[in-house]
């Protein structure tokens, strides 16, 4: 039967395709999946779909009949609801005021009925199993709650079609499994689910079906239970990744890049000590919360130690501030390229050279000489874009992770440290980047790396810390290191309780 | 990034061309009878007059691009202009001494809001609100409700190095526009105050020393406002706590038709020096207008509403 059908759907903005004709259809009440590579034409396939972006050609249709969107409100009206990726929430607003936001029942005059909604809230919060206050502030729940108040607001109202665009990015697995049981249950009242995600596994569980992108077209339809993860891959990339390197065993070499004794900053983490040699990837893995982008925050600089050292290729580093730690060739890759990472106001050429000429200590900007570094940059890394003059708007997460990485490599740091370097970043993406961190390290460069993708640090790393409660739980060799013994290192009780 | 800027700032000198061309056609007299608006010693007076707002708004700019917002630039003229006064007139100071004085003033005030917003952490609509009320105090406590009358002291001929009195203001201003023009856009420390209004955790993320940047930010605000007042001091011949009320409004307005952001990130200096000139022929020509005397400040209001609702379409335009 059919429900939802794109038909040669087509979209370019400005000069580059997004979508070059996309035809293809998910059956009512299935759950289907849409994957590809950042840049493939899913946020934009989503964002048609939600009525924020009007294609230039082709049509939608639900159920045989045409459907067009106006705006995100129409999209509403007509039961498409969508869970972002980023959480879009508001924070200072109560549970039940976030589910109405902008649809509010009100009585004559504009007067809100506050009782009738919260009632509704209440019997949709049973319905998900959620066990939180209606009158809760959004900001006072786990991230894990906040992608759930989505799903609740998209099913306020009559929803027939449930959009969800990497729901799990910031999820536990136990939150993960949460979210899953309650979209087994949408399903099977006949809801339609679009799912998006870069993690497989996830899709493989969810999913009867599986729409792959590539470069704005459509790559194939696969139904699950024939097809493998490898060939999903395969058609997202648009040809085979070459086999993971293997381990190279390196030592940790005679001098040590990094050296941090004693760290303490409560209630972040408390008397860490660690060592990073030279040309030497060590892996730093963690539960969320676990304090590992703190103690990464408070060696580059950001906040203050209230007890410890930090040695720099074996002298003190004093008086701390991001600038003087980048000065002694510390590099911090932060964790949210959006908000940390990226000014979205300038064109790459200035993104990437802000830091190194900053480290320099340079008064004037020299046009021919930093375009000619950007260029070269940008070629090395195999960042896609029209060139050093482009805004990072234009470029898929993966090139912008690029960005951020290439503009700290360009500063020639001792140490780079890296905070979820391949978050929602897409397989071939994600390659590369292990690739970069590969080659640097094996010029010299000491790699820190937190990563909350376990497979990633096993693949990466060296050797293994294991942070708990913030404090290092454990070490274990790269080569040594399986998934059982790190998440046990990660979640078995301190210690000592000292 | 340069490209994008020459046509910014070209769309605002376009907006005045257009302007000078409508006045020139509307006041065009009848017969043998001079143009009263397409003259040269009009042109001068706009210049002149303009270019009190076009000094603080080089300030101006820079603040908001940092993503910042100063209120005190209008009592700082005030007040520059009255220690000026009074230095000069009351207290026999030297001409020299007395303007080193009052831009030291300037300095002083700027350095106050750059504490109160990079040390305290207050938002700069608030820490300049209070600078501005306590400059503006300030300026009415040296006064006693007098104010000093400078030109009588100044001689009649008094040609600062070999110029004409009346160029000073438009030649300081053309200056100042294009040194902070070349500092913004050729230099490492402009673009930092770029990077900052743009992304504040991203500049500090990368190294920037964003307090150092914001302080000297409000510092220059400051300073190029009290340059603002003691060239009104000379210009007008007096120091008056009541000068240049409401005027960092019109300074704030002047940048943001320049092509300026008030969310950050995004505008010029040159831009902002325009929006001052297209403001300042607007003052000049509607008085010429029978019965439009009134109408001035609506206009005012008016044409700030369209230029950037035109800007921003335009801007869209060419997305």
């Amino acid at each position: 039967m059919p429900g939802l059908e794109f038909q040669d759907v087509r979209k370019s903005f400005g000069a580059v395709r997004a979508l070059t004709g996309v035809t293809f259809s998910v059956r009512e009440a299935e759950a289907h999946a849409l994957v590809g590579e950042n840049g493939a034409g899913k946020s934009t396939l989503l964002k048609i779909l939600a009525g924020i972006v009007h294609p230039d050609g082709g049509e939608l249709r639900w159920r045989d009949a045409p459907l067009s969107l106006s705006s995100p409100r129409d999209a509403l009206e007509r039961g498409i609801g969508m869970v972002y990726q980023e959480m879009l929430s508001f924070p200072n607003l109560s549970v039940t005021a976030n589910i109405f936001a902008g649809r509010e029942l009100t009585a004559a005059g504009g007067r809100l009925r506050d009782a009738e909604m919260e009632a509704r809230t209440v019997a949709l919060l049973d319905e998900l199993h959620l066990r939180i206050s209606p009158r809760a502030t959004a900001e006072s729940l786990p991230a894990a709650y906040r992608q759930l108040l989505q799903v609740a607001r998209a099913l306020a109202f009559e929803c027939r079609i449930l959009v969800l665009d990497e729901p799990t990015t910031a999820l536990t697995d136990a939150e993960a499994d949460h979210l899953f049981a309650v979209l087994a249950k949408l399903k099977a009242r006949g809801v339609t689910l679009l799912y998006v995600s870069h993690r497989l596994p996830e899709v493989f569980r969810l999913c009867e079906r599986i729409t792959v992108l590539r470069d704005g077209a459509h790559a194939g339809t696969f139904d699950t239970s024939d097809v493998t993860q490898e060939r999903i891959v395969r058609a997202m990339v648009g040809r085979d990744l070459p086999p993971r390197a293997a381990h190279a065993a390196r030592g940790a070499s005679a001098a040590p890049a990094l050296t941090a004794r004693g760290l303490t900053r409560r209630p972040y983490f408390r008397d860490v000590s660690l060592e990073v040699g030279a040309g030497e990837i060590v892996g730093l893995f963690g539960l969320v919360g676990s304090g590992r982008s703190e103690l990464l925050e408070t060696i580059f600089g950001l906040h203050k130690a209230q007890s410890g050292t930090i040695d720099v290729a074996g002298t003190r580093l004093r008086a701390h501030s991001p600038r003087q730690a980048a000065r002694r060739g510390i590099a911090l890759v932060p964790e949210e390229r959006h908000r940390q990472g990226l000014f979205f106001n300038l064109t790459l050429r200035h993104n990437l050279m802000m830091p190194a000429r900053t480290v320099a200590g340079d008064i004037l900007i020299r046009d021919a000489e930093e375009r000619k570094q950007c260029e070269q940059l940008m070629s090395e890394w195999r960042v896609k874009a029209p060139g050093p003059g482009a805004l990072p708007d234009s470029l898929s997460g993966g090139n912008q992770q690029k960005v951020v990485l290439a503009k700290w490599l360009a500063t020639s740091p001792r140490i780079l440290m890296l905070d979820e370097p391949t978050k929602g970043v897409d397989v071939g993406a994600k390659f590369e980047i292990h690739e970069i961190i590969r080659r640097q390290a094996a010029k010299g460069l000491g790699c820190l790396v937190v990563s909350s993708d376990l497979p990633e640090i096993l693949a990466l790393c060296d050797r293994i810390l294991v942070m708990r409660e913030g404090r290092i739980q454990g070490e274990l060799s790269g080569a040594a290191a399986g998934e059982e013994s790190v998440m046990h290192l990660a979640t078995s009780p301190l210690r000592d309780a000292s | 990034m340069k490209r994008f800027w020459h046509v910014r700032e070209l769309s605002t000198v376009a907006i005045l061309v257009l302007e000078i061309l409508f006045f020139g056609w509307y006041l065009w007299p009848d017969g043998n009878r001079a143009h009263p608006f397409l003259n040269a010693e009009n042109a001068l007076l706009i210049l002149k007059y303009s270019s009190i707002y076009g000094i603080a708004a080089v300030g101006a700019a820079v603040v908001i691009i940092s993503g910042g917002i100063d209120l005190a630039p209008g009592s700082i003229i005030a007040l520059a202009s009255v220690v000026c006064g009074v230095l000069f007139v009351d207290l026999g100071w030297g001409l020299g001494p007395s303007l080193l004085a009052a831009l030291l003033v300037g300095v002083a005030s700027g350095t106050l809001s750059a504490i109160l917003i990079v040390a305290v952490k207050l938002p700069p609509f608030i820490a300049t609100l209070g600078v501005m009320g306590m400059t503006r105090g300030l300026a009415f406590i040296i006064t006693e409700g007098r104010y000093f009358d400078l030109s009588s002291k100044l001689s009649g001929g008094w040609r600062p190095l070999g110029l004409p009195a009346d160029w000073v203001a438009p030649l300081v201003m053309i200056g100042l526009a294009i040194v902070f023009q070349i500092l913004m856009t050729r230099f490492q420390w402009g673009r930092q105050i770029f990077a900052i209004g743009g992304n504040e955790t991203a500049a500090l993320f990368s190294g920037v020393a964003v307090g150092r940047i914001k302080t000297s930010v409000y510092l220059l605000s400051g300073l190029l406002a009290a340059v603002a007042g003691v060239v009104l001091a000379l210009v007008q011949g007096q120091g008056k706590a009541d000068l240049a009320t409401g005027y960092e409004l019109d300074i704030i307005a002047s940048a943001v038709v320049g092509g300026a952001s008030l969310s950050g990130g995004r505008g010029s200096v040159m831009g902002a020096v325009l929006g001052t000139l297209i403001f300042g022929v607007l003052r000049n020509a509607l008085p010429q207008i029978p019965g439009a005397t009134f109408y001035d400040r609506l206009i005012v209001g008016l044409a700030v509403i369209v230029i950037v609702v035109m800007d921003q379409l335009l801007l869209k335009r060419g997305e």
